[in-house]
């Protein structure tokens, strides 16, 4: 176990002048400012101290220094620490050393900010645009304060994403951006030889809708959390709580303990529909739709309760910054411990019936397998990860809300495959049912909404992370003036795990995608949420070139 | 082993029957507390303008036509049912009724329109300071607003008094263009 002050210690002592400062506004988060040229060292060293790597954060910061700044914040799980590495460079040249050769999960992140704030990153194996549309206009950097929230630039022809090489006697097959298989748009261009994979190049962030721009520049902070709510359609909650969290965090503020139980329970109810919803999806993708219909129908109960509660089916609307908006009445909570009793009774029936089936077993074990080492290095998250050996959640780790007074076990299996993470979600599924049972029965009374007395004071920065029923959450928030953030970033749970997709997909059959890239519960909305929105979809280029755009431009028009 | 799990399979499909609604030829009656499409008291509603200064999805607007008359407009293709504006009304002005059904081809079925017939403050020129304890929600845009209706556009801008300039400028308010 290390504590913060070792972690200080240790870096202080390492790199002494490289360190320019620490900042402990909260007990569990470290943030260190660093000098730029000592980044990739103090990265491997966090990592070297079982650090696993969260999420970059670039942000601007010309108005004061002249500077745009990157963040690269850690976990230390074993440890319950948040270590945040602050570094800046000059506007008129930000480049920085890219850590990607060490920590291949921060190479998105970090084309991330090449495309939106115009850094430079030596050293990066992919230096590719990520966000962007492949039109948008070289030099216009969207999250840079002086580009307008609303800029609409216009349209390009002939620009097309530069797939990767093909390895040598492989044929390219485009899945997307469109396809039955996948349920929101993204391309995967997959190198086939014969039926194998021998690999994978991804462009997707088809539907960017610039939520984290928008709301740095016209939502206040209050109104946020029914956005952020709307980043995810399954998870909605978890996003809305890690925001109001990371607010209340900056704020220096704590809400009742109620509305943290009441956080709670919205979180487990989500993680016991989403799971079910998953378990549906992936029988349906591997054309076993008897699981789909049955996991679905069990599933119903709580949705039917949701709106109950809350007022609506999904995007319940419940969690705001200060606590939550409606209480759990003494009828309620009778309600919901009858449904998880016939859930929890229906999901033995369904687990039973399928943990046997050999035609299950053969479409899910050993598929999409990577190593445990391999998983860690990714930093993959969520039940991908409890499904390859890797013992994380942030629920335990990092305890949030009212978790800390919860019992629950992190079910990990070392299968290293989907069929593991089949394991992983139904036995999470009877965890968060003890969850909820739990926290009904301790929570306490209290009011459910606590008023700030004071505005919450500028560039205060927070970083939360909240366990998804995907994966884990980051949010990282920097408090600014006006009433709203100045700067907000999320990190949804399928943006690392989809970076690991190519090595699950390795040496994979073809006809096994489906369930590997549906494995990892990919949410590509999740994903794509920063900046800017107009993507269009018309642009297969490598199948029909500028004719399809063409078309689909002239019926775009004629539909006008 | 096979078998058997089909066997349960079986069992698990005949136990429940059939479960699909007859919705929409039975009607599904929504649970208490829903919230649907939002309804707006006339009688009630003072113009403070605190649901249109918290609606996320800037879905209602206000125009000051004049001093002492102002149109509010609720456009509800928009509307995200967060129910927000009900839960900051003063008044209890606005009621989330039970109404889903909303699917339309003209907006204008789901689009509410209120003009009324102010007082102003004296003092402040405006009449929403509810949350002053809560320094989260304070109201963004106090005073007098010139929402532009014809293109559903928020204009960002409010005045303390009474602005026929602004008023001119947001007529003429374009939405950005490729």
């Amino acid at each position: 176990m290390l504590t913060i002050e070792e972690v200080k210690t240790r870096l202080k002592n390492k790199y002494q002048s490289a360190v320019k400062k620490f900042e402990q506004p909260y007990g569990t988060r470290l943030y260190a400012d660093i000098d730029k040229s000592k980044v990739r060292e103090i990265s491997n060293e966090i990592i070297g101290m079982g650090g696993r790597y969260l999420v970059s954060v670039g942000y601007d910061n010309i108005a004061r220094d002249k500077t745009l700044g990157l963040i690269h914040a850690f976990s230390l799980d074993r440890d319950d620490i948040f270590v945040c590495l602050r570094t800046a460079a000059p506007v008129d040249n930000p480049t920085f050393d890219s850590i990607t050769p060490d920590i291949p999960n921060a190479g998105w992140s970090e084309r991330e900010y090449m495309d939106l704030l115009g850094m430079k990153f030596s050293g990066h194996p992919k230096p590719k645009r990520l966000i962007l549309a492949d039109d948008w206009p070289e030099g216009v950097y969207p999250l840079r304060k002086e580009v307008p929230w609303n800029l609409m630039p216009p349209p390009a022809e002939n620009v097309a994403y530069q797939l990767d090489e093909a390895p040598e006697g492989c044929t390219t097959i485009p899945v997307g951006p469109f396809h039955p298989t996948l349920h929101e748009p993204a391309h995967f261009a997959v190198y086939v030889d014969g039926e194998t994979i021998k690999g994978c190049d991804y462009r997707g962030f088809m539907v960017h809708r610039g939520l984290e721009k928008l709301c740095q520049t016209q939502l206040t902070y209050n109104e946020i959390p029914f956005v952020a709510e709307r980043i995810c359609g399954i998870c909605g909650s978890v996003h809305a709580t890690s925001y109001s969290q990371a607010v209340e965090m900056a704020a220096g503020f704590r809400i009742s303990r109620r509305a943290e139980f009441i956080r709670t329970i919205m979180l487990e109810i989500e993680r016991v529909h989403s799971h079910l919803l998953w378990l549906g999806v992936a029988g349906h993708l591997i054309g076993f739709d008897t699981i789909f219909m049955q996991a679905w129908r069990v599933r119903e109960a709580i949705m039917w309760f949701g709106e109950k509660l809350t007022g609506n089916r999904k995007t319940y609307g419940m969690i705001v910054v200060g606590g939550v908006r409606r209480d759990i009445s003494p009828e309620l909570k009778d309600e919901l411990l009858g449904i998880l009793k016939t859930i929890e009774k229906e999901l033995v029936t369904i687990h039973k019936a399928i943990v046997g089936d050999s035609s299950i077993h053969r479409r899910t074990k050993g598929v999409g397998r990577i190593t445990t080492d391999e998983t860690r290095l990714w930093s993959l998250v969520g039940p991908v990860a409890r499904a390859r050996g890797v013992d994380i959640d942030t629920r335990r780790d990092h305890p949030y809300a009212a978790y800390d007074e919860m019992r629950f076990d992190v079910p990990v299996v070392d299968s290293c495959d989907v069929w593991g993470t089949v394991v992983v979600r139904i036995l999470e599924t009877f965890e968060a049912i003890k969850i909820i049972r739990q926290a009904l029965d301790t929570m306490p009374a209290g009011p459910t909404m606590t008023e700030f007395a004071e505005d919450i004071k500028p560039y205060q920065h927070a970083i939360t992370a909240v366990e998804a029923p995907r994966g884990e959450v980051v949010h990282y928030l920097i408090s600014g003036e006006e009433n709203r953030p100045e700067r907000w970033r999320v990190r949804a749970p399928t943006y690392p795990n989809l970076q690991g997709v190519p090595a699950m997909l390795l040496g994979d059959q073809f006809a096994d995608l489906p369930i590997i890239i549906g494995s990892i519960d990919p949410c590509f909305s999740c994903t794509d949420r920063v900046v800017k929105v107009d993507i269009r979809s018309g642009r297969i280029s490598n199948l029909t070139g500028g004719e399809l755009e063409t078309i689909s431009r002239a019926k775009k028009l004629a539909g006008r | 082993m096979w078998l058997t799990s089909k066997i349960k399979q079986v069992l698990l499909v005949l136990r429940p029957g059939v479960v699909t609604l007859k919705y929409p030829f039975e009607p599904h009656p929504v649970a208490k507390n829903f919230r649907g499409h939002p309804s707006w008291d006339h009688h009630k509603c003072v113009g403070c303008g605190g649901c249109a200064a918290h609606c996320p999805a800037r879905t209602i607007m206000i125009r000051d036509v004049c001093q002492d008359l102002r149109v509010m407009l609720y456009d509800g293709s928009r509307c995200t049912y967060c129910g927000r504006c009900a839960d900051v009304c003063p008044e209890d002005a606005i009621t989330m009724t039970e109404q889903f059904e909303l699917a339309t081809n003209d907006r204008n079925d789901i689009t509410v329109s209120m003009e009324l017939f102010m007082l102003t403050c004296q003092r402040c020129g405006r009449c929403y300071n509810m949350e002053t304890t809560n320094m989260i929600d304070k109201m963004g845009l106090r005073g007098f607003r010139y929402d532009n209706l014809e293109a559903r556009a928020v204009i960002p801008t409010a005045t303390e008094h009474f602005d026929e300039k602004m008023l001119e400028e947001s007529d003429r308010y374009q939405r950005p263009q490729k």
